[in-house]
């Protein structure tokens, strides 16, 4: 957890409150308003929300408080159940609605409709309130209603198509990067509609679509097709360009980055370096041919600095070569496992891994910390991920649901 | 209408690609971003390709310009004396300073950020080095890809029996630091709205890429598993996966998720014999079968055209997705098209060429980027007599004295 001079410190979004409705494309969306200091109230239905089933578990063990992704992209949220599928959930909704400044859902498109709580009906409750429909491909056109996993939206996106080796199907980035990038540009968008509204007294609804936001990753492969019109493709497995790519060494691959990218002189070091380290054939590096990204582009320039490098390389271990590499500022980086990461002195002297407590577990878990770090407004975990239902009580007290009133609902299954 | 960033304003040290990428953003919503460039410093990413006509040129770069649209240029020497002064006018007229050098370079321009705060003190002070301003590896200088390797995306990606495989791309620059730095950005511009109080916000490129890797870093720390990349698969449902279809290097990502789906796929796919063994309607023997199952689909995906199984599938709810390369996504894409995502501006040098826009909608504030990428320095001279309030005269000679490369 912050430390307790953190927690004597402001938080940049305190005193918006954000209902989040938010299945795997939203979570962390509501995670980043939350670990700003946001009072983000998750509304899930009374049976636990879909995230909760979500691998890993503590010890393997399935079960509505064991999902430790839920417990990472929850943290700092407060938890109310409520059946949004009957009028009484719908009404205590609408009463929730009223006090708040951003809604998040991430529901099919027409689902809120459905239920009477489009942004048009509420904000005839609350002028201000923005609300964030984050959906696969957006509200409307002709794939609004396409069903999309993660996969199918960084294939629609074009990036899967980057990635992978070129002799084989392509291969998907790891850790649903779709949910999180349409997560992420959802923040970014509910940011910018939340700073007009305060401007203008008036809220917006926002439609983010995840296809389009995993398109935003495409870096130059929409300009090499417009511009010179050639299609970018895969190339894992093999150097992008002589000098930038995967080379196995003694305790696993280092990242080598010869080449950089536009105008640089990582070249003349990463040649120095070789001649220092007096490597059999290094002078084959030599000659004006090395300084032209077309050579570098060829399967011969390529092989000869592999013939040159590799067999070096693997006499060294991930963190040799790293730290030589770079006290020659030249951007080689060990490809690191989550083990490597945990041990990091880097990471480590940034205090980068937090502990958050966990009710079920008795010991804290260890997790990524601070994504950004403000000196001002610390990013904090306020509090862990909420259990089931944990402040059905209190939320709904807030909006003057009184205690006889709390137990009809949840007897009724309304919460 | 008044975009939402109307009214602030940057002095932008950002280059390459993170940092641009992030306020550009902001400059597509309002911000007046003011990109301090310089000949004798050039953003390396003005010499990146690919090029307009594909010849290389300061002003020809498509990965610069789609970074960089809505902003101004000014080119300036920072080691002419003369410049230090100019940078402040126009700082005490900004409410952001951003950069992503590595720590130090700003300090060495003197303009750190009690420097800055001397000049401006409420100003929003973005910085976003690679590992941040702390720490034993602070001064280590990267790319998107170096992070990539770094944060344990390359180590996850690809196939168990391959080399690592990576994004194919500088991924973290492209999403999770520029969102970070503009959802960070706008939190302080919102703290500083209340309270009147500036900050300085730290990124360290790597951060937010690990961030968002927290169920691996989970695994281990509570199961003391450390995973290792697995193709395409999924951790419960199959089959789940990349499938050729016919053509030259034609693929459709299908995943099968519950148990509408299989029955929906086998009818798609005409019924053939082998998808009626009992085995494969039970989703725990499809999953511990996957291999053979996803050979066995592939036969039958690779005499279909992508689109049309895509629709076909999709047309009985199976998630399915072509594998969309670089024309399909700007030619052949209805939905994409149907959202206005691609953007044509005509650049004075490049002509009119495609930029992305933002990927979201609001349905009040409209989605449009201002002006195309600056031209190297275009901007100068109003800059310096908008905000700077110089004469032409002025001007002329710090031009002559260098200060202004």
């Amino acid at each position: 957890m912050a430390s307790d001079a953190a927690h004597s410190q402001p938080a940049a979004l305190a005193g918006l409150r954000v209902l989040d409705l938010s299945g795997p494309l939203g979570q962390y969306c509501g995670k980043m308003f939350a670990d700003m200091g946001a009072d983000v109230i998750l509304i899930e239905p009374p049976q636990g929300a879909a995230t909760r089933r979500e691998p890993p578990f503590i010890d393997d063990e399935p079960g509505v408080e064991r999902s430790l992704s839920f417990a990472y992209f929850n943290t700092s949220k407060r938890g109310v159940t409520l059946d949004l599928d009957c009028a009484q959930g719908q009404a205590l909704f609408r009463r929730l609605a009223a006090t708040a400044d951003l809604v998040l859902e991430t529901e099919k498109p027409g689902v809120m409709a459905r239920r009477g709580l489009t942004h048009a009906e509420l904000t005839a409750l609350r002028p201000m309130l923005v609300m964030t429909s984050i959906t696969p491909f957006g509200q409307t056109g002709p794939y609004a209603n396409y069903e999309a996993e993660d996969l199918i939206a960084l294939a629609m996106g074009g990036l899967l198509y980057l990635g992978g080796y070129p002799d084989i199907a392509p291969s998907r980035v790891y850790g649903n990067q779709a949910c999180l990038g349409a997560s992420m540009f959802g923040a970014v968008a509910s940011m910018l509609a939340l700073t007009e509204a305060e401007a203008s007294g008036e809220g917006q609804h926002v439609d983010v679509s995840m296809q389009e936001c995993v398109v935003m990753a495409l870096e130059t492969a929409v300009q090499y097709y417009d511009l010179e019109g050639t299609i970018r493709k895969r190339y894992a497995g093999q150097q992008r360009f002589a000098g930038t790519g995967v080379f196995p060494c003694k305790d696993g691959y280092v990242y080598m980055m010869a080449g950089g990218i536009g105008a640089n002189k990582f070249w003349a070091l990463s040649v120095q370096w070789l001649l220092d380290e007096k490597l059999p054939g290094v002078e084959r590096l030599h000659g004006e041919q090395w300084t032209r990204v077309d050579y570098l582009l060829t399967g011969e320039a390529k092989r000869i600095f592999a013939e040159v490098f590799a067999p070096f390389a693997l006499t060294r271990t991930k963190a040799e070569l790293y730290h030589e590499g770079q006290r020659r500022r030249i951007p080689l980086a060990p490809i690191n496992t989550p083990a490597d990461m945990l041990a990091s002195p880097q990471l480590r002297h940034r205090g980068y891994f937090i502990e958050v407590a966990h009710a079920l577990r008795g010991r804290p878990l260890l997790m990524p910390g601070a994504p950004y770090r403000l000196s001002r407004t610390p990013w904090r975990v306020g509090r862990p991920a909420p259990q089931l239902g944990e402040h059905n009580a209190e939320v709904l007290g807030e909006i003057g649901v009184v205690r006889d009133e709390l137990e009809s609902l949840r007897s009724r299954g309304v919460i | 209408m008044k975009l939402p960033l109307a009214g602030v304003r940057i002095t932008d040290f950002t280059w390459i690609g993170a940092g641009s990428y992030a306020t550009k953003i902001l400059a597509d919503y309002g911000a007046d971003v003011i990109k301090i460039e310089s000949a004798t410093r050039i953003d390396s990413l003005r010499m990146a390709a690919p090029y307009k006509d594909g010849k290389p040129g300061i002003n020809r770069s498509g990965y610069f310009a789609d970074r960089n649209t809505s902003k101004r240029s000014i080119t300036v020497d920072m080691k002419h004396p003369k410049t230090l002064a100019l940078v402040k006018q126009l700082i005490a007229r900004s409410d952001v300073v951003a950069n992503n050098f590595t720590p130090g370079v700003m300090e060495r321009f003197g303009l750190g950020y009690e420097a800055v705060r001397a000049v401006r003190p409420d100003i929003v002070y973005l910085a976003m080095s690679m590992q941040g301003a702390s720490g034993p590896e602070r001064d280590y200088l990267g790319y998107g890809a170096s992070m990539v390797a770094l944060t344990g995306l390359q180590h996850l990606t690809g196939l168990p029996e391959r080399e690592p495989a990576g994004t194919g791309t500088n991924f973290p620059d492209h999403i999770p630091n520029p969102c970070h730095a503009a959802f960070a950005v706008l939190a302080a511009l919102r703290h500083r709205r209340r309270t009147g109080e500036g900050q300085y916000i730290d990124i360290a490129q790597t951060e937010p890429a690990i961030a968002l890797l927290g169920p691996a870093v989970l695994e281990l720390t509570v199961n003391g598993r450390t995973l290792t990349r697995n193709g395409n698969e999924h951790w419960g449902a199959a089959p789940h996966g990349v499938y050729r279809c016919a053509g030259e290097d034609r693929w459709i990502a299908i995943c099968v998720m519950n148990e509408a789906h299989w029955p929906a796929l086998r009818r798609v796919l005409g019924d053939p014999q082998w998808m009626a063994q009992p085995r494969w309607s039970r989703a725990a023997s499809r999953h511990r079968d996957r291999r053979e199952l996803d050979g066995l689909l592939e036969r039958e995906t690779a005499r279909w055209n992508a689109e049309e199984l895509m629709h076909a599938l999709q047309a009985r709810g199976v998630p399915a997705g072509v594998v969309q390369n670089a024309k399909d996504v700007i030619e052949n894409d209805p939905q994409l098209g149907h959202r206005g995502h691609w953007v044509k501006l005509a650049h004075p040098e490049m002509g009119e060429t495609i930029y992305n826009a933002s990927p979201f909608r609001f349905s009040r504030t409209p989605t449009q980027l201002s002006r195309p990428a600056p031209l190297l320095g275009e901007h100068t001279r109003q800059v310096l007599r908008e905000l700077a309030g110089l004469e032409e005269a002025q001007i002329e000679s710090l031009i002559n004295e260098g200060a202004l490369k």
